[in-house]
């Protein structure tokens, strides 16, 4: 799908298929709905370079037009990675993020974070170790990084349909990371990490969630926003967990208490704000087979036990509420579900002490 | 007419007699009615009389409430009178205090620091300040345990929450609370400099204002005059001291190939001394109500 622009014969330096074939395939992943918004977030095109484009038109031929408009306009392998982040950023669910934590020594002195210097440090450090790696930055709200890399090896260009995308928030010991297939390159990733934002030490934590906004309210701490203050107008005693107890009052209740014991229970542990959304909980479990009866094939047995209990959910941590009021469980739950967004875990790993 | 019918034939000569006694017994019990008529319309009669009385009765009560109460009211409307003011209740007494103590406890988020019992402890509210104007407030609810400890809390990620409370929780609260308040009162005067000068002095920025989460390291390209021939000078601001909200180090360079003459070196010295002692955004307002002119007696 190359055509040489008319007139420039000469001078322009053709666009390479393999970013001409990239281009293409970013556009197309983009919806049409999307296309729009997307294309001026990126600002590479003009208003009235988009102008030019019908948008009407079936996507593989607006698709073709926007790839020829690229490459009128020189587009290099930087702009189609800037694309890229982008569209990763409006579609961040679809991938599936770890959570790394760094620390530094004891007695560090002030972090006094460039981020000028932090890029020019990652990308150096990927650099060296590897040739043939493709490494793009784009700024994000709360002076947070969005960085994008594309592996390669010694003797192999990056493979641009692969890359590992890592978020950053200055001066936190936090780094997200989209799953990648690549696992070899983790360890250089996470050195990387490291050394560029001045840590010592980075280890993965058993979190992990397509919901981005949600792993960072959980680390960060924000999911529990409500504070009592004397300036507040509503009570917060007074909303009940949707049990309407006293919707008929020809209706008597009667587990009354038992029903108020277990809304309360409930709000203490799960408290009154939106949960952050994860979508499962995973209990890896090593354990010695306990019985109360005397003997019995399994008690004698030496080996723990090994077995994978996991809870799935659309939204586990609200489903998790739901369980006691809806009386599925006693309340209270066991703290190995409710310590979820406490601990920022949600892989379990169960042994006999 | 009806007896030339039924003495006709024979056989209804019987039916003839039956008839008869029929129509006779119907005849009396006509003339029972009739005689009753008279004694039920009574009945009726005498029974609506008395409704009648009743609804007459009732009416004129009402209607001396009425006139009661329109006197009662009237004569309240004209006694306005000291005396009146005497039967304000305890009530309402107690009413009023209880709002002006609302109204103080609602007040004192203007101290900076201020708190509400909570059923596990108390949940504190630290307002910022710089300048005069108010700035974000931050949160921390503490649970007041035997070791006291942090229930949740709003202070930013980047604020070093865990370090404070480790070395004063525990130990002091009133000093934790200090140190923290410190913190984020020079973590938000940082921020509103930075803002200010981003948003108010965006012409005489040459490029964008590079920043951090705790805006402790600002790095920014500037002319002292917008329009002017002044060249763009580089300046990085360090703030090594989390609770100051003026820079620790001050870099102040050319970006220039060629050297620079004596008065350009002066302005530079200058712009560090005036960095190093008036916060970010002052400094930037003195360089826009010099105009043309570099007026050195600002350098104190």
């Amino acid at each position: 799908m190359r055509r040489e622009p008319a007139g420039d014969v000469g001078r322009a330096k053709e666009m390479d298929e393999t970013v001409s074939e990239f281009f293409r395939r970013t556009i197309l992943k983009i919806p049409m709905t999307e296309m729009m918004t997307i294309l001026k977030t990126w600002n590479f095109l003009s208003e009235n370079q988009l102008q030019t484009i019908n948008f009407r038109q079936r996507k593989d031929s607006l698709v073709q037009d926007l790839v020829l408009l690229c490459e009128e306009n020189r587009a290099s392998l930087k702009d189609a990675a800037l694309l890229d982040i982008i569209y990763t950023q409006f579609h961040r669910h679809q991938k599936v993020w770890d959570v790394f934590q760094m620390s530094k020594g004891p007695g560090e002195d002030i972090d006094l974070f460039d981020m000028e210097q932090f890029k020019s440090s990652f990308k150096k450090i990927l650099k060296r170790a590897l040739k043939n790696v493709t490494v793009s930055f784009r700024d994000a709200e709360e002076n947070a990084v969005w960085i994008r890399i594309a592996w390669g090896t010694q003797y192999r260009k990056p493979n641009q349909y692969k890359p590992s995308y890592v978020v950053y928030y200055s001066q936190t010991p936090y780094a997200f990371t989209s799953s990648s297939q690549l696992k070899s390159n983790l360890p250089l990733l996470g050195q990387a990490l490291t050394i560029a934002s001045k840590h010592h030490q980075i280890v993965k934590m058993d979190l992990r969630s397509r919901y981005l906004d949600s792993l960072k309210a959980i680390v960060f701490k924000q999911y529990n926003q409500t504070f009592e203050t004397h300036n507040s107008t509503t009570p917060l005693q007074e909303r009940s967990l949707g049990l309407d107890i006293n919707m008929d009052s020809r209706i008597i209740h009667e587990n009354k208490i038992e029903k108020e014991r277990v809304q309360r229970v409930t709000q203490e542990i799960f408290g009154d704000y939106p949960q952050p959304r994860l979508e499962f909980a995973q209990y890896k479990l090593e354990t010695k087979f306990k019985s109360d009866l005397n003997g019995g094939i399994l008690a004698e047995r030496e080996e723990p036990l090994r077995c994978l209990v996991k809870f799935s959910s659309p939204h586990l941590l609200e489903a998790l509420k739901s369980l006691a009021p809806a009386g599925i469980a006693d309340a209270p739950l066991s703290p190995l579900l409710t310590c979820i967004p406490n601990k920022g875990m949600n892989y379990f790993k169960i042994r006999d002490k | 007419m009806e007896l030339a019918n039924t003495l006709s034939q024979d056989g209804e000569s019987r039916g003839g007699v039956l008839a008869h006694l029929e129509r006779l017994e119907t005849q009396v019990s006509r003339c029972r009615k009739k005689l009753e008529e008279p004694q039920s319309t009574q009945a009726v009669e005498s029974a609506l009389g008395t409704r009648i009385h009743e609804l007459r009765r009732l009416r004129d009560k009402l209607r001396a409430e009425v006139k009661q109460h329109q006197a009662r009211v009237k004569a309240s409307t004209t006694n306005v009178e000291p005396d009146q003011t005497l039967e304000i209740t305890e009530q309402e007494i107690l009413k009023r205090k209880r709002e002006n103590v609302k109204a103080i406890l609602q007040a004192y988020r203007f101290t900076g620091i201020s708190g509400k019992l909570t059923s596990r402890g108390v949940c504190v509210c630290i307002g910022t300040a710089f300048e005069g104007n108010l700035l974000d407030s931050y949160f921390v609810d503490l649970v007041m345990q035997k070791p006291p400890q942090i229930h949740h809390h709003s202070i930013p990620v980047f604020i070093p929450l865990e370090e404070i409370s480790a070395k004063y929780l525990q130990t002091n609260i009133q000093h934790f609370l200090f140190t923290l308040c410190e913190y984020l009162n020079a973590y938000s005067g940082r921020k509103y400099q930075a803002d200010r000068l981003q948003s108010d002095f965006a012409a005489f920025l040459a490029g964008p204002l590079q920043r951090n989460s705790l805006c402790n390291l600002l790095s920014f390209t500037y002319k002292a005059e917008p329009e002017g021939q002044s060249f763009p000078f580089c300046a990085r601001l360090l703030y090594r001291d989390l609770t100051t909200t003026l820079p620790t180090d001050v870099t102040v360079t050319y970006q220039g190939t060629d050297a620079l003459s004596t008065t350009r070196e002066e302005q530079r010295a200058a712009h560090e001394n005036l960095f190093f002692t008036k916060p970010l955004h002052q400094v930037f307002t003195s360089f826009a109500s010099k105009g043309d002119k570099l007026d050195m007696s600002l350098v104190s």
